[in-house]
């Protein structure tokens, strides 16, 4: 899929506006948690999301990945108007232009580290023998090589979330979203982490998205937005 | 997702949880089993009925009866295809007496087309049909009934059946009889005595309340009889014609029926008594398997609530297949693919323990059955308590399979709607 805008811009998100509605039924409050939100990131870039919790870091990621539809605004990426798709659509475009590293990993119980990084994979309707490959490699570059037949709860939260992001990129996708990527581990674990993430940038050439609450964490980022409340206070804004 | 990942899948949850799912499809298999036995008894009992009607009487014979003051076109009758035969035994109401020896009994005279007989492959149990008019064939009860007048006199004044007079044990081919006449008014039988030469006995009937003490008698004697009425100053008994057609073979017989019917006469053959039992069964049949279906439909309620909590459980799991690109359809189909794995396995078990129960039951209930009535012969009988068609399998099968994915349905599209963004706050 190429862009329409010369594939420099990887995402573009234009005036976004998002209210949940809250309470019992009929005495529902309007609770606003995106308010016009605009920006864009390029190609290849580490961008991080900075906020204190309850900002709508979560809620504007859900959004540019398809879970949610927002209320107002429009949210190119990678060329295509996510609004326009069906659910049926998204599935299908989430799978071939997503990775997603979840704060508590998100991985598959009943399945050892191997099938989950294969899971992908196997939703794209790819053969066994061509998987098997292409997981070995994967494993080998996030550093699981000892571990693909362990399950997820026979592994530390380090080797979890190298699981995670090793699943997240195991189709090639061109954007990563990692929402609280280091929420769950130790500070050491976490310089680990986001040093395979820098890492896999750097050769790769993967656009990252990375939601944080951690001035630390969003110091690998090239660029940082910092969310208050649901609008984009400081930063690099476009 | 490849067919084979996706059975992989399924096989692999199926696995994590696999007392809840072996119970399901213990249910499944109940509840199909007893459909599929339930009915057999049907196709068990109509089998055997229609085994007897086939084998109780000629199973190509057509009785033809001519409507009400009309008589029967045998010329018309005649150009119907495949009829082999047309025997009318005609017969006189009036008494007739056949003498041996010192016995005597009274049987039923036929006079017949001894040409016919023959095409209509009229079975004896000894003997030869007649070549000449002054040769006979006699019911198979015909010697038992020879009895002398102090025999008639002793069962007159009553006895019980293991008692009957034994008649004339020796074999009767060869013997010579002599026919009197008597009208039923009249206290004596007339002068004339006619002699003939039994040639052949008929076969036992059937059903063995039959007593058959008839005798066949060229169709040539009738002139010769009824002018001895004449000669005694009597009245002519009435004549009667009984008409059975005998198609050339079985397959025929129901053509045949159909073709006579449509000439306007009454007609009674073996196709018109299977297809009133055809009739009957299927209504039977039918009864039988809504009973079974019931069942089905109950365990089709284990099915509901196993996938609704395979759904439940793995609500987190679905929102991360979701959140990392699977498609609504996948998921349902995935979850489809279980139950119906559900509804596979339980009709196969169903089916093979079907089948098993079936043979033990055949083979069993004869011999309980005898060992109650204290019987042997009952043991030796060829019952079918039950049957099981293909199709009945396959009805059961495809009731069975269908009912479980309608019931594995509805979790399956609760699975599709699940939010990711809800599914992925599950704590883990
Ligand atoms: N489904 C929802 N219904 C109602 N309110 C919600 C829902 N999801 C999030 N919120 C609210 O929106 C705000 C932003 O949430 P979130 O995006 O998760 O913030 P963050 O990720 O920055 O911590 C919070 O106040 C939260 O309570
Ligand atoms: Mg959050």
């Amino acid at each position: 899929m190429s862009s329409e805008t010369g594939g420099k811009k990887m995402i573009k998100v234009k005036q976004v506006n998002h209210t949940f509605l809250i309470g019992k039924k009929g005495k529902e409050k309007k609770v606003p948690v995106l308010k016009g939100l605009s920006f864009e990131v390029e190609k290849g870039e580490i961008v991080a999301i900075i906020g204190k919790s309850g900002s709508g870091k979560s809620t504007l990621l859900h959004t540019i990945a398809g879970f949610m539809s927002p209320e107002q605004g429009s949210i190119t990426v990678n060329g295509q108007e996510t609004a326009n798709l069906n659910e049926t659509e998204r599935a299908a475009f989430r799978l071939n232009n997503f990775g997603f590293i979840f704060q508590n990993f998100q991985l598959m119980p009943g399945l050892t580290a191997f099938e989950n990084v294969e899971l992908p994979l196997k939703l794209k309707g790819i053969s066994a023998k061509q998987r098997k490959a292409s997981v070995k490699q994967m494993m080998d570059k996030v550093g699981l090589t000892e571990v693909g037949d362990h399950y997820p709860n026979e592994l530390s939260g380090g080797q979890q979330q190298r699981v995670s992001i090793a699943r997240a990129l195991i189709t090639n996708p061109p954007i990563l979203f990692a929402d609280e990527p280091t929420g769950s581990l130790d500070s050491e674990t976490e310089q680990d982490i986001l040093l395979l993430i820098q890492n896999l940038n750097q050769t790769l050439g993967v656009t990252f998205v990375m939601i944080t609450h951690d001035e630390e964490v969003a110091s690998i980022a090239h660029r940082t937005f910092k969310m208050r409340d649901g609008e984009l206070v400081k930063g690099d804004l476009q | 997702m490849l067919f084979k990942d996706q059975v992989d899948f399924v096989r692999q949850h199926i696995k994590k949880n696999k007392l809840r799912v072996f119970m399901t499809i213990l249910a499944a298999t109940m509840g199909c089993a007893f459909l599929i036995v339930l009915a057999s008894i049907g196709f068990g009992i109509q089998d055997t009925m229609r085994k007897e009607i086939l084998q109780d009487q000629a199973i190509t014979q057509v009785e033809v009866f001519p409507s009400e003051n009309e008589e029967l076109n045998l010329k018309e009758i005649k150009a119907v295809p495949f009829i082999g035969a047309i025997v009318q035994r005609t017969s006189m109401d009036t008494m007739t007496s056949f003498h041996f020896e010192d016995r005597m009994m009274s049987g039923d005279l036929r006079l017949t087309d001894m040409k016919e007989e023959e095409q209509s492959n009229l079975k004896l149990s000894e003997g030869r049909l007649p070549k000449n008019e002054s040769e006979i064939i006699v019911g198979y009860h015909f010697a038992k009934n020879l009895w002398t007048d102090a025999e008639r006199i002793k069962v007159e004044e009553g006895v019980e059946e293991a008692d009957l007079p034994k008649g004339y044990e020796k074999s009767i081919i060869g013997k010579e009889v002599s026919l009197s006449l008597q009208p039923y008014e009249s206290d004596g039988a007339f002068p004339e005595r006619w002699d003939f030469t039994v040639v052949g006995v008929m076969e036992n009937p059937a059903k063995d309340w039959i007593v058959d003490s008839s005798i066949l008698m060229d169709e040539s004697w009738l002139p010769k009889l009824t002018a001895a009425y004449e000669a005694n100053g009597e009245q002519v008994p009435e004549i009667y014609t009984n008409t059975k057609i005998y198609t050339s073979s079985l397959e025929h017989v129901k053509s045949v029926t159909k073709d006579l019917k449509d000439m306007g006469y009454n007609v009674f053959s073996v196709s018109e008594q299977l297809e009133q039992i055809d009739v009957f069964f299927m209504a039977f049949k039918i009864g039988l398997i809504f009973v079974g279906t019931i069942a089905i439909l109950i365990s089709s309620i284990g099915i509901f609530n196993t996938m609704t909590m395979a759904v439940t459980e793995r609500t987190r799991e679905i929102g991360v297949m979701k959140a990392i690109g699977a498609s609504p359809k996948l998921i349902e189909r995935l979850f489809l693919m279980e139950s119906a794995w559900i509804g596979i396995i339980g009709t196969l078990l169903a089916i093979v323990i079907s089948y098993a129960v079936s043979f033990l039951a055949n083979w069993l209930l004869p011999l309980v059955v005898g060992a109650a009535l204290g019987e042997d012969e009952f043991s030796d009988l060829s019952i079918t308590f039950s049957l099981i068609p293909w199709q009945l399998v396959l009805l059961a099968s495809a009731m069975s399979i269908g009912v479980a994915m309608i019931s594995g349905w509805r979790p399956a599209r609760k699975a599709t709607k699940i939010d990711v963004i809800q599914a992925l706050r599950q704590e883990l």
